[in-house]
C-alpha cells in the first residue's frame, strides 16, 4: 500500500505543472516516430521477417545487400557533411562576417541549390560529364573531345558532388543564422584586450557556432545518407548501391520485410553516431552570452582578398544554381532528348492536348490535375511548416531549458529520431502503421492529414535543430526576469522567446517548406489519386521518358520554393528591423 | 434521428442487391452500360502507358458526360496503390491497365481485389488462352533491340551467348531488374529455359555447357556471365532508348526493352530495332490486362471503358485501341491487324511468359541477380 502511494507520489511528481511541457511533448514525440518505428520492428520479427534478417546480414547476400551499400552510405553521408561544412561556413563567414561586395546577392545565391531537386542536380551532372558508359548522346565535355573516365561520370564521386553541391546551402543557412548572433561587442572586446584574429576565431566564433556546426553536420549527413535520386541515377550504371537505393528497390520488388531491415541497420548505426556527435557537444564547457543578443555585427575587412573570394564564391554558385537551372530550362523547351538548343518548342508549357507532339498531352498548364496539384503542393508546405516549426520550437525550447533533466534528455533523443529514419523507410512505416483503421481512428491512407503527419515526423529535427540553434543564443536572465516579473510561460514564449527566435523560426520554417515542396522519397509511397503533389508527378514524367514535362515541372518547384523564400527574407528584414546583416 | 434510421435500412436493403447489378453489368451492352454510366459521371484508371491521354480524349468524344481520369502509374506502384489502399478501404479507382500478371494473378486476383470482365461484344475475338484468368488487352514485349543504322544488315547479336564474350563488353544494357519488374520477369524466363539456353551454348562455343556448382541451369549461369561480362545497368528506360538507338551513334551498344519503343524512333532521332534473329530468343511477349478493381466507384463506366479499350470492328480497332496500334505491341482481339511495319505476331521471336512459372521462380532470381552485383 504505501509502495503504491509512493509510486503514485512519483508518477505525480513527474506530471507535476514544471514537467508537464515535457511529458506532452515526448508523448507528441512518441505517436509521430516511435510508434511507426516499433511497427517496422514488429514486422522484422515476423516469421517473413527474421527470413529476412538473415538474409541481410547473414547470407551469400548480405555482401551486396548490406555491407557494401553500407559503406558506400557511410562514406557519402561522412564526405559530404565536411565538404558542405567547408563550403556552407566559408560562404557564411564570408556573407556575415566580412566586407565582401555584395553581400546580399552572395547570401541569395548561396540558398539556391537547396531548392532544385537533387535529382536535377544529377541530370545537369549527366549532361556535362556523360562518357560512352551508356552509349547514346555523349555529355558535353566528351562532344567537345575531352576524355572522361568512368569514375568521374559514374558513382561515387560525382554523387559525393552533386550532394555537397545540393546541401551545402543548408549548412550556410545555419552556420549564417548563427554567426549573425555573434554580437559585435565580444568581438570588439577581444581585440581591443589584444586577441590575435586566430584567437578571435578559434575563442569566440567557433564555439558560438560548434552547436549550428554540429546541427549543420548532422543534417547534411541524413541528407546524404537518405538520399535517392543522385545515387540511383548516377550509381546504377557502376551498380553503385547506397541502402537508400536497395531499401528503394526492396520496397519496390515486394520485398518489403528486407526493405525494413536495411532500414533498422541504419537507423541503428546513423543513431549511434548521433549518440556520438551529441556527447561532443554536451561534454563541452556550457556558456552563455551574457549581454543577451548583440545589436550589431562586427566585419572583418578582407583587403585585397575581397574580388578573388567575390569570385570564388560566385563561381560556386553558378555551378550550383544556374547551369543546373539552365539544363533544365532547355530540355524543356527541347523537342528531342538530343537536341537541348535546337527547335524549342513552347508546347510542353502550353500546347493545346490533341497535338502530335507528347503523344496528345496537353502542356503542364492546360493540365487541371497538375494545376490542382500545384496548390495541393503549397498547401502541403505551409502546413508542415506550420505544424513542425511550432511543435519543434516548443521541443527545442523544452530541451534546452530541461537539459540534464530524464524527460529533456529523452526529448532531445527522440526529437532527433526521423533524421536517420531513411524517408522512403518512415512512409512505409507510416503506411503500415496508418493504412488501415484502428479503433476509432479511420485507415488515413491517401489522406492529406497522413502526408502532413509524416512530414511533420519526417521534418521535426530540422525544426528543433533550428530552434534549438537560435535559443541557445538567447540568455535565459531576460526569460528569468520575465519570470520573476510574474509572466507565465504562454506569456514568456510568446512575448520574449519567440520575438528573439524568429529569424530562426523563419528560417527553419522555409527549410521546412523548401524540402517538403521538392521531397520525393516521402511522398512517393504515401501519395494517392486524391493527393497528388508536383514533385510526384515530375517523377512519374521522368519514369516514364517525359523529361520535357518533368523538367518543366521542377522549374515550377523552383519557382515556388524561390518565391516562399524571397516573402520570407522580406518578413525578416521587417520583423527584426534592428539589425541588418 | 428517424431519417437516418430510414436511411440504413433502405441501404442494408440495397446492399445485397449490389453485386446482382454488377453481375447484370457483366452482360450488358455499351448502350445499356451508358445510360448507367451518365449518372455515374467519371471513371478513374490507373495505367501503364502515357497513350491513357488520348484515350481519354477518344473516350470523352464517343461518351459525351462522363469524365476520364487517367493516371499515369507503372505496374509495380499500381499493384503497391491497390493494395495499400484497399487494405485502408479506399476504393477510388475503377479500371487498372497493367502488365506485372505474375504478381496479379499470385496476390491480386486470388484475393478479390480486381476482378476479370469481358466485354460480351468481344468474348469470341480474344483467344481463349488470354481469357481465362484476366482480360488481355494486349501482349507486350521485353526484346534485344539493336541499333539499326550502325548495322544496316541486320542484327548483330545471332546467339544471345555473344553478350557474354569480349566483343560485347560493357556493351549490353538493361533496367536494373532489382528495381523494374518486367526486367526480372526476363531474366527469370532466361532461367526457366535450360534446355534451349544449353543448345544455344553448344552451337556459339562448340562444346557442352559447364553450369557452376552453386547454379541451378544453363539459364542462371547466362545471367552470371552476362553480369561478369560488365553488364550496365539503368534505372531509366528512356534513358537506356537513347542510349542503343541515338541515329548518330557510331558503336552503340544492344539491349533489352519494350519493342514498341521503336514507333518513337522518327519522333526522337532513333534507329531501334528487334534482334528477332537472334538464337534462341529475343526475349518476352507477356500480356498488358484490363481488369475491373474490386467495389469500383464506377462500375458502369468501368465496364464501358473496357469496353471501349477493346476496340472496334476496323482493323486498327478504331480510336479506342489506335493509340495501341503501333509496331511492337499485338493486340489481343484477334481482328484487329498487326501493325504494318512490326514483324508479324507469328513471326515474332519471343518466349510466352508463363505467369504462375515467373511468379514461383522469381525470388530466386532476385537473389542471384543481388549476389551477383
Amino acid at each position: 500500500m504505501t509502495g503504491l502511494v509512493r509510486q503514485r507520489s512519483r508518477a505525480a511528481r513527474l506530471l507535476k505543472a514544471r514537467n508537464f511541457v515535457p511529458f506532452v511533448m515526448v508523448c507528441i514525440t512518441a505517436i509521430l516516430v516511435i510508434m511507426p518505428l516499433l511497427r517496422i520492428v514488429q514486422i522484422s520479427l515476423g516469421p517473413e521477417g527474421l527470413m529476412a534478417w538473415s538474409d541481410v546480414t547473414a547470407s551469400r547476400l548480405s555482401t551486396n545487400l548490406l555491407w557494401r551499400p553500407i559503406t558506400n552510405t557511410m562514406i557519402l553521408g561522412a564526405f559530404v557533411a565536411s565538404g558542405c561544412l567547408l563550403l556552407g561556413g566559408f560562404l557564411a563567414w564570408l556573407v556575415v562576417l566580412t566586407d565582401v561586395p555584395f553581400r546580399r546577392f552572395l547570401g541569395i545565391l548561396s540558398t539556391l541549390p537547396f531548392m532544385i531537386p537533387s535529382f536535377a542536380a544529377a541530370l545537369a551532372w549527366g549532361t556535362l560529364f556523360r562518357n560512352d558508359r551508356l552509349g547514346g548522346q555523349p555529355g558535353y565535355f566528351v562532344a567537345n573531345g575531352l576524355y572522361i573516365p568512368d569514375w568521374l561520370a559514374w558513382g561515387l564521386l560525382p554523387t559525393l558532388i552533386v550532394l555537397v553541391a545540393h546541401y551545402y546551402s543548408l549548412a550556410y543557412t545555419m552556420i549564417a543564422a548563427a554567426l549573425s548572433s555573434v554580437s559585435a561587442d565580444l568581438v570588439e572586446s577581444a581585440e581591443m584586450a589584444g586577441a590575435k584574429k586566430s584567437h578571435i576565431l578559434f575563442g569566440i566564433l567557433l564555439p558560438v557556432v560548434t552547436p549550428a556546426l554540429v546541427a549543420g553536420g548532422m543534417l547534411t549527413f541524413a541528407g546524404a545518407v537518405s538520399n535517392f535520386a543522385a545515387p540511383a541515377l548516377l550509381g546504377a550504371p557502376v551498380r553503385m548501391q547506397t541502402l537508400s537505393t536497395r531499401i528503394y528497390g526492396m520496397v519496390q520488388t515486394g520485398n518489403i520485410e528486407r526493405g525494413y531491415v536495411l532500414a533498422l541497420i541504419l537507423i541503428v548505426a546513423a543513431a549511434a553516431l548521433l549518440f556520438f556527435s551529441d556527447r561532443l557537444v554536451s561534454g563541452r564547457k556550457a556558456f552563455t552570452t551574457v549581454t543577451g543578443k548583440g545589436a550589431r555585427t562586427k566585419r572583418f575587412t578582407l583587403g585585397k582578398w575581397r574580388w578573388p573570394l567575390f569570385v570564388i564564391a560566385v563561381a560556386l554558385g553558378m555551378m550550383t544554381t544556374v547551369i543546373p537551372v539552365l539544363v533544365l530550362f532547355a530540355s524543356s523547351m527541347a523537342q528531342q532528348s538530343s537536341g537541348l538548343f535546337t527547335n524549342w518548342t513552347l508546347h510542353f508549357w502550353i500546347g493545346p492536348a490533341g497535338t502530335e507532339l507528347a503523344q496528345g498531352q496537353a502542356g503542364i498548364f492546360r493540365d487541371p490535375i497538375l494545376l490542382g496539384s500545384i496548390a495541393t503542393t503549397i498547401r502541403l508546405g505551409l502546413t508542415v511548416a506550420a505544424t513542425t516549426m511550432l511543435i519543434g520550437l516548443v521541443i527545442a525550447h523544452t530541451i534546452v531549458r530541461y537539459k540534464g533533466t530524464f524527460l529533456g534528455n529523452t526529448l532531445s533523443q527522440l526529437a532527433f529520431l526521423p533524421l536517420f529514419i531513411p524517408s522512403i523507410a518512415m512512409a512505409a512505416a507510416y503506411i503500415a502503421m496508418y493504412g488501415t483503421s484502428i479503433g476509432p481512428i479511420p485507415a488515413l491512407y491517401g489522406t492529406f492529414t497522413l502526408l502532413v503527419l509524416a512530414a511533420t515526423a519526417n521534418l521535426m529535427p530540422y525544426a528543433v535543430q533550428s530552434g534549438r540553434a537560435v535559443l541557445s543564443q538567447i540568455s535565459t536572465d531576460i526569460e528569468e526576469s520575465a519570470k520573476m516579473t510574474g509572466a507565465g510561460p504562454v506569456r514568456r514564449m510568446f512575448e520574449i522567446v519567440l520575438p528573439l527566435a524568429v529569424r530562426g523560426v523563419l528560417a527553419g520554417g522555409t527549410l521546412v517548406f523548401i524540402k517538403i515542396v521538392r521531397d520525393l522519397s516521402l511522398v512517393v509511397l504515401l501519395f494517392s489519386s486524391t493527393t497528388p503533389v508536383l514533385s510526384m508527378m515530375a517523377f512519374n514524367y521522368a519514369g516514364l521518358g517525359f523529361m520535357q514535362f518533368a523538367n518543366a515541372i521542377t522549374l515550377v518547384i523552383l519557382v515556388i520554393c524561390l518565391i516562399a523564400s524571397a516573402l520570407v527574407y522580406l518578413l525578416q528584414n521587417r520583423i527584426q528591423g534592428w539589425k541588418t546583416t | 434521428m428517424k431519417h437516418s434510421l430510414i436511411g440504413v435500412v433502405l441501404g442494408a436493403m440495397l446492399l445485397p442487391a449490389v453485386p446482382a447489378i454488377a453481375q447484370n453489368m457483366d452482360e450488358m451492352t455499351p448502350e445499356e452500360l451508358y445510360e448507367i454510366a451518365k449518372t455515374e459521371g467519371s471513371v478513374t484508371v490507373f495505367s501503364l502507358s502515357s497513350r491513357i491521354a488520348k484515350i481519354e480524349t477518344a473516350f470523352e468524344a464517343q461518351y459525351p458526360g462522363i469524365d476520364l481520369i487517367g493516371l499515369d502509374i507503372n505496374s509495380t506502384r499500381q499493384i503497391a496503390r491497390l493494395d495499400a489502399e484497399q487494405r485502408a478501404d479506399i476504393y477510388a479507382v475503377d479500371v487498372l491497365y497493367l502488365s506485372e500478371a505474375p504478381v496479379v494473378l499470385r496476390d491480386l486476383l486470388p484475393a478479390g481485389m480486381v476482378t476479370k470482365y469481358v466485354p460480351p461484344r468481344v468474348a469470341n475475338e480474344v483467344p481463349a488462352e488470354l481469357q481465362t484468368d484476366l482480360l488481355t488487352h494486349r501482349l507486350s514485349t521485353r526484346a534485344l533491340m539493336y541499333n539499326e543504322a550502325a548495322y544496316p544488315d541486320g542484327t548483330p547479336i545471332e546467339n544471345l551467348w555473344e553478350l557474354t564474350t569480349d566483343e560485347w563488353r560493357g556493351k549490353v544494357l538493361m533496367e536494373d531488374p532489382s528495381q523494374r519488374g518486367e526486367a526480372l520477369d526476363l531474366l527469370t524466363e532466361i532461367s526457366l529455359r535450360n534446355d534451349e539456353m544449353a543448345a544455344a551454348y553448344q552451337a556459339q562455343f562448340g562444346e557442352p555447357i559447364n553450369v557452376d556448382d552453386d547454379l541451378d541451369g544453363p539459364g542462371e549461369q547466362f545471367i552470371r556471365d552476362l553480369f561478369d561480362n560488365d553488364l550496365v545497368m539503368v534505372n531509366s528506360s528512356s534513358e537506356l532508348r537513347a542510349a542503343i538507338g541515338d541515329i548518330n551513334a557510331t558503336d552503340p551498344s544492344v539491349g533489352w526493352t519494350t519493342y514498341s519503343a521503336s514507333r518513337k524512333n522518327e519522333e526522337e532521332g532513333w534507329a531501334l530495332q528487334i534482334s528477332n534473329d537472334t538464337v534462341p530468343s529475343a526475349g518476352i511477349l507477356f500480356p498488358a490486362v484490363l481488369t475491373v478493381a474490386k467495389n469500383a466507384p464506377s462500375p458502369a463506366s468501368a465496364r464501358l471503358l473496357v469496353d471501349f479499350m477493346m476496340g472496334n470492328d476496323t482493323p486498327t480497332g478504331g480510336p479506342g485501341f489506335e493509340p495501341f496500334y503501333v509496331q511492337g505491341d499485338y493486340a489481343a482481339r484477334r481482328t484487329i491487324a498487326d501493325h504494318p511495319d512490326a514483324v508479324p505476331f507469328d513471326d515474332l521471336n519471343l518466349w510466352t511468359m508463363d505467369p504462375a512459372a515467373t511468379g514461383a521462380a522469381r525470388a530466386r532470381i532476385l537473389d542471384l541477380i543481388i549476389v551477383l552485383q
